[in-house]
């Protein structure tokens, strides 16, 4: 989408009283109130406060619908005063917005009004007219300035200039290089009044005692001596004469007018060093090194900066300088964009610009004024801009594009120091121009070697193991943000585990809780395609019980081969025990398996025997350590073959205490030595009704201590959730068993609960005056705990009759019929009596209402089992 | 108090305990630099989260600009609402009036998108009623033209404050699923106002998920256009944030017929009761045991960040000053349930009723301020010794100028403070800022 004509997609501008707000704190003891609704000073503040990290305090007179009617001087009279009297600020910038200068506030006549009123208010007070509709926050800012001069400067124009003052307009720039301006005016010797000075008042320093009303800016005494300056230059080319504070000087003063590019890159610096030379400034040999050093530097990086294809937008003369810097170091700048309307931008820029392209045999560049960021990022994508330079509000764009975006200008809000940046001066022009040329320097140096692979040798057709581990959340540690299903399709098991019973799943994967529903590989596909739906990032489908994959092998064959027909992307992965791994091992490699659990406890038959009871295999029961040893003997070589043909493999190991914690290193070191990928150590838990379940649990360090001990000879899976099906969205069955024997205890006793009515407003705790209500949440409790009913409106249970006091009263006992106790946080006494006699018990509480609840139950059978006694 | 207190803000600002209650539900007192927003940025932070909708400003531009991305809502589907569109206004329109742009630019907005919106709301901001425009009309002729529905949410700053934008977008939801009113029962909940800020939308729809109660609808976090006309199906609907949402909770019941009930997702007793409490409400045995279930295994959890913490926190004083009334309540008893004390408790629009509450929950003598503004949040927090403060993006320069440690707890955030996940991150973010070493070398060296 690109340049839409009747619609603004993304403004790259803000609104005329943001930028004036911003002028006005430039001057000392300076306060700003906006003309209008209370929102247009919250938000201006809010994206000041979050650009410069410093308090912003702009004051609103805060226009109702009455105002907006009748008019706001009320509001606004009373608005100075209140101003005045909490900051008793030295100047007063009135800004109109949208809604004063549409219903035609006149506010010079007010602030008139208001000093008639008020002769000893000691503020200057500055109107300014700032429509949001009349410009940007550019216009606005010069606008403010110029009002400001405009209500300060007075008197006869001066027939002696004073020797060697210059007035200096500065734009929105930066309180660091507003602090850099100033001081580069001092080292040259050259006497100057600046206006604004935002260099303290936006980016102070922090106090002992935190000043409300700033103390830095521009006096406005400075600003009187300005009719008598020699010169006035503004850094502003494309401001129209009526906002320009220098064109009112010359015009009113005869203070000769001098309109210059930002002091920014080679040129712009040269340009405003000959000025005041002319003056009778004087360059420092420090400044003239530092010259020296740019230059230098502009050598040392000039290939870089020739890969760059820049897309920089902001405030025209802020775009401009930027477009001065990029050229001169043979960056082209293929996109130069401005939000504002502004006339003589293209023809500015453009002759720079197309040389520099040119000479790049770059083949295409725009320059927009009066442009949005839907534009701005469309025109980056077609003439390939690789940086972007300008406000935080890039951000999004760049992001879309894969490109860095520099920020400077306003606002920044993504980052620290708006303040802060830099840009003008050859240390703030450095500055920005390493940015520029480390950006290309790392473009290169993330990319060179991908692409040149990529298109000079042949890229692998499979999947390899490397993006098969990254894509599983199992092997990447969770970091991937792959999510993955299981699928619960084999019921039955082929061994008998001591820590298993057969009325639960499989503890391999899935923990102990009540056993899941069996699915058909129909109902698995359904499944799978339903979570697929709603879940992007699912990957990978699993079996993982609640029995044994391989022991229910042709459920497992006809499910992978349903869900590889609908989702050919799929990653599958199995778990299993390991008996039948030898004889399916290369069938699942060709069913397209990339990923297998095993669960091997020990490699040792005699442990083994004292874990598993039997072994179901090809037709036959082995019992004892001839089980074991079978399953052993299986599950080392089932590992090898599948990890052989590609798959990768985890080693699933049950920490049984005083069993088999003797021997995990060994199995660590097999797993390894047979191609696993890591070892998974779990803790055992204990299930009721298991053989093993009085067997101690592994403390949290004892588990740490193991995987630790077997950390040199393979990798220790650390990140295991036990996530179980959960990555699907089933039940997550592991909070159930562990507040299984809790919720046991907590039997709600229904005989001998009692009901309550509770007055609560926020609805969480007892908040509300009985009177008030006119609804109830009703409760039942037992005492220990509670039990929600309902909420019940009293309307509901109006008789039909007249809604007097008596009617009321009748309705309330009517909804309060089947309640024991009333909870409210304030009682009157009549009520209070009225319930009583109606036999509800009146409470007072102002605590959580479950609590509240419980607590009134209990004191209520107390007192009964006390009566009754 | 001070000299820096305006007359007229007396009223409004008292110490805990105090006979007489906070003054507050008033207009802003011109010139005393509030910390309002107004009813445009309440209509739109509400339904800005609606992920699929387009939502142009119709208006000068400085609306759309500075809520342009507003706020940290998530989105599983559509990005449009990460968009800000402006009719952005000139002189000349105003003058000659915005309608025939309005309707421009619905159409060139409709022609030019790949996957045009099938949902657009067109709010009014300050001037449009000023200089005559018919948004109505516009909105009823483009949304004939184009066949979806393009709803006015007429919300000039001036008519209000932020609550009265909230009832705005209330009723604009209204306005687009009244149609879809009459539609089979399903089991299931709407979870109201939550707006899905880092995810907690999310989070706490995983919550219900979990002990098997399906979340139907979710307005507005992460809602489309398309998952905002099943609500009326629901068979109730839980409402988070109450200044924001109640109002249409309301309006479903009367109209619709769904119950409602009021929760809240913040600290640990909070969440564990809204979750039973929605359980018992729908009156399954087995969900309000699974709830007490899993309520009681997370409470558990919970209480182990608090006893980790709570040594750092315990005696430390809190000042907070927030949106609404609702959020200050749920933070007063999450810093008090780590042992803290509170000193200062304000917000920006306050009803009279949690004025209430808070005086009677906070500790005795502790500042209750409605509608403050930066002097007197200044003023209090230095008298008081506040150690850390709570508020949005304009009040954290203040604090840390007072060397006040600071809790982001606005809709920028990037961290859920939601859900039992939000616990932690609570925890851990007033332990990051309080005992941060930078106060204690500010504290020498300023």
């Amino acid at each position: 989408m690109s340049n839409l004509v009747n619609i603004n997609v993304n403004p790259c501008k803000m609104c005329m009283p943001m930028g004036a707000a911003m002028a006005i704190a430039g001057f000392k003891g300076a306060m700003s109130i906006l003309h209008g609704s209370q929102g247009c000073a919250t938000y201006i503040r809010r994206h000041m406060a979050t650009h410069f990290n410093e308090p912003i305090d702009i004051a609103s007179s805060a226009l109702s619908e009455e105002g907006a009617v009748f008019g706001g001087e009320k509001n606004l009279q009373k608005g100075l005063d209140n101003l005045i009297k909490m900051y008793h600020p030295q100047v007063i910038g009135v800004c109109s917005t949208c809604l004063a200068e549409t219903i035609g506030e006149d506010l010079k006549a007010m602030i008139k009004r208001f000093h008639e009123k008020n002769p000893g208010s000691g503020a200057s007070i500055i109107d300014v007219s700032s429509p949001g509709y009349g410009g940007t926050q550019n216009e606005g800012f010069f606008r403010a300035l110029r009002a400001i001069v405009e209500q300060t400067v007075s008197g006869a124009p001066h027939k002696a200039r004073e020797g060697g003052l210059i007035n200096i307009v500065a734009p929105m720039i930066s309180p660091a290089d507003t602090r850099w301006l100033k001081s580069f005016l001092n080292e040259a010797g050259v006497r100057s009044i600046l206006i604004p000075d935002i260099s303290d008042n936006l980016d102070g320093v922090a106090q002992k005692r935190y000043e409300r009303l700033k103390s830095g800016g521009t006096p406005l005494s400075d600003v009187m001596r300005m009719k008598s300056a020699e010169i006035t230059l503004e850094f502003s080319e494309f401001i129209s004469e009526k906002d320009s504070p220098g064109a009112f000087l010359r015009d009113a003063f005869g203070v000769p007018l001098l309109r210059l590019p930002l002091p920014t890159g080679l040129r712009g610096m040269d340009r405003f060093i000959d000025i005041l030379c002319a003056y009778g400034g004087k360059i420092s040999a420090e400044h003239a090194k530092e010259r020296g050093r740019y230059l230098d530097a502009m050598a040392d990086s000039h290939k870089a900066n020739a890969k760059a294809r820049a897309a920089v937008f902001g405030d025209p003369d802020f775009v401009k300088g930027i477009v001065s810097l990029c050229c001169e170091n043979g960056a082209v700048p293929v996109l130069a964009a401005t939000g504002s309307a502004c006339a003589g931008f293209k023809r500015a820029l453009g002759g720079e610009i197309e040389k520099c392209a040119q000479n790049a045999f770059a083949e295409g560049f725009e320059i927009a004024d009066d442009c949005d960021f839907s534009t701005i990022e469309h025109f980056c994508g077609k003439l390939g801009a690789n940086i972007m330079i300008g406000s935080s509000d890039g951000r999004r764009a760049a992001g879309r594009l894969g490109i860095d975006l520099i920020r400077r200008g306003f606002p920044i809000h993504d980052h620290v120091g708006g303040q802060r940046t830099r840009t003008l001066g050859f240390d703030g022009s450095l500055g920005m121009l390493d940015e520029i040329s480390n950006s290309m320097l790392s473009r290169t140096e993330e990319n060179f070697r991908r692409v040149i692979y990529n298109e000079h040798f042949k890229p692998l057709k499979e999947i390899s193991k490397k993006e098969r581990l990254e894509s599983h959340p199992c092997f990447s540690g969770c970091a991937s943000q792959n999510a993955r299903i299981h699928l619960p399709v084999a019921p039955k098991c082929n061994i008998q585990c001591g820590y298993c019973k057969r009325s639960f799943d499989c503890p391999n994967e899935s923990r102990p809780g009540a056993a899941s529903k069996v699915l058909s590989p129909n109902e698995a596909l359904e499944r799978y395609k339903r979570f697929k739906k709603n879940c992007k990032n699912l990957t990978v489908a699993g079996i993982a019980g609640p029995g044994d994959a391989l022991a229910n092998f042709d459920d497992t064959r006809e499910t992978i081969r349903l869900i590889k027909g609908c989702d050919p992307q799929v990653m599958l992965c199995l778990s299993t025990n390991g008996l039948m791994l030898p004889i399916y091992a290369a069938e699942l490699i060709k069913l397209g398996v990339g990923h297998m659990t095993v669960t091997v406890n020990t490699v040792d038959p005699s442990v083994g025997a004292k874990i598993i009871s039997y072994a179901d295999f090809l037709g036959r029961r082995f019992t004892g350590e001839a089980a074991a040893g079978l399953l052993i003997a299986n599950q080392l070589s089932g590992i090898k073959m599948a990890s052989e043909m590609g798959a990768v493999i985890k080693v699933n190991c049950v920490a049984l205490k005083g069993i088999n914690d003797g021997c995990i290193e060994e199995v660590s070191k097999k797993a390894s030595e047979l191609g696993a990928y890591m070892v998974n150590i779990m803790p055992h838990i204990p299930i009721k009704g298991s053989q093993l379940e009085c067997l101690e649990k592994m403390s949290v360090g004892e588990l740490e201590a193991l995987r630790t001990t077997c950390e040199p000879f393979a990798r220790q899976m650390r990140h295991c959730r036990q996530c179980s099906a959960d990555a699907a969205g089933t039940l997550d069955m592991d909070f159930f068993s562990a507040s299984e024997e809790r919720s046991a205890h907590q039997e709600f006793d229904t005989e001998n609960t009692k009901r309550f009515a509770v007055a609560s407003k926020s609805g969480i705790i007892v908040d509300q005056h009985f009177g008030h209500a006119e609804e109830f949440l009703i409760f039942d409790s037992d005492g220990a705990s509670s039990r929600f009913v309902e909420r019940r409106k009293i309307s509901r249970y109006c008789g039909g009759a007249e809604c007097d006091e008596e009617g009321k009263w009748a309705k309330i006992l009517k909804a309060l019929s089947d309640c024991d106790g009333v909870l409210a946080v304030r009682i009157g006494h009549a009520p209070e009596e009225k319930l009583r006699a109606s036999g509800i018990v009146p409470i007072r509480a102002c605590e959580r209402i479950e609590g509240a609840v419980a607590a009134a139950a209990g004191s209520l059978r107390e007192a009964e089992s006390a009566s009754a006694l | 108090m001070a000299a820096s207190i305006l007359e007229e803000r007396k009223s409004s600002i008292i110490l805990s305990g105090a006979k007489k209650g906070v003054s507050c539900e008033k207009e802003s007192v011109s010139g005393s630099v509030s910390q309002r927003a107004c009813v445009f940025c309440g209509a739109r932070v509400v339904l800005n989260p609606i992920t699929d909708a387009c939502h142009i400003v119709h208006g000068p531009i400085g609306c759309a600009s500075y809520t342009w991305d507003i706020r940290g809502s998530l989105t599983s589907g559509g990005e449009a609402y990460r968009n800000s569109y402006s009719t952005d206004l000139r002189e000349t329109d105003i003058v000659f009036g915005g309608e025939k742009k309005l309707k421009a630019a619905i159409d060139e907005l409709m022609e030019s998108e790949q996957k045009p919106p099938k949902l657009i709301f067109v709010y009014a901001t300050c001037i449009v009623g000023v200089i005559g425009d018919d948004v109505e009309a516009v909105c009823r002729e483009s949304q004939k033209k184009w066949g979806i529905r393009v709803i006015p949410v007429k919300a000039p700053g001036f008519s209000g404050t932020k609550s009265q934008g909230y009832k705005l977008a209330c009723d604009a939801i209204m306005d687009y699923i009244s149609p879809f009113a009459r539609q089979p029962a399903s089991f299931g909940i709407n979870i109201l106002g939550d707006y899905n800020l880092a995810g907690e939308m999310w989070i706490v729809k995983g919550y219900f998920e979990k002990i098997g109660i399906p979340v139907i609808s979710t307005i507005t976090g992460d809602a489309s256009s398309e998952s905002l006309i099943k609500a009326p199906s629901a068979s109730l609907n839980v409402v988070q944030c109450a200044g924001s949402a109640s109002y249409l909770a309301q309006r479903m019941e009367a109209e619709m017929g769904v119950p409602w009930l009021k929760a809240s997702f913040y600290g640990a007793q909070d969440i564990s009761s809204s979750i039973v409490r929605v359980a018992d409400a729908l009156k399954d045995a087995a969900i309000c045991e699974k709830a007490r279930a899993f309520t009681a295994y997370e409470s558990e959890r919970a209480r182990s960040v608090i006893d980790k913490y709570k040594p750092r926190f315990e005696g430390k004083k809190a000042a907070i000053f927030v949106g609404g009334g609702f959020k200050a309540i749920s933070l007063i008893r999450q810093f008090k349930e780590f042992g803290m004390k509170i000193v200062l408790v304000g917000t920006q629009t306050g009803k009279r009723d949690e004025y209430d509450v808070i005086e009677s929950i906070a500790d005795d003598g502790a500042v209750v301020l409605d509608d403050a503004n930066p002097a007197e949040l200044e003023q209090f927090m230095a008298e008081k010794g506040a150690d850390i403060l709570v508020g949005g993006v304009k009040e954290r320069p203040l604090a840390y100028k007072l060397g006040v440690a600071f809790l982001d707890h606005n809709h920028e955030r990037k961290h859920p403070l939601a859900g039992y996940i939000g616990i932690e991150n609570f925890a851990s973010e007033v332990n990051l800022s309080m005992n941060s070493p930078v106060w204690h070398h500010l504290g020498m060296h300023c």
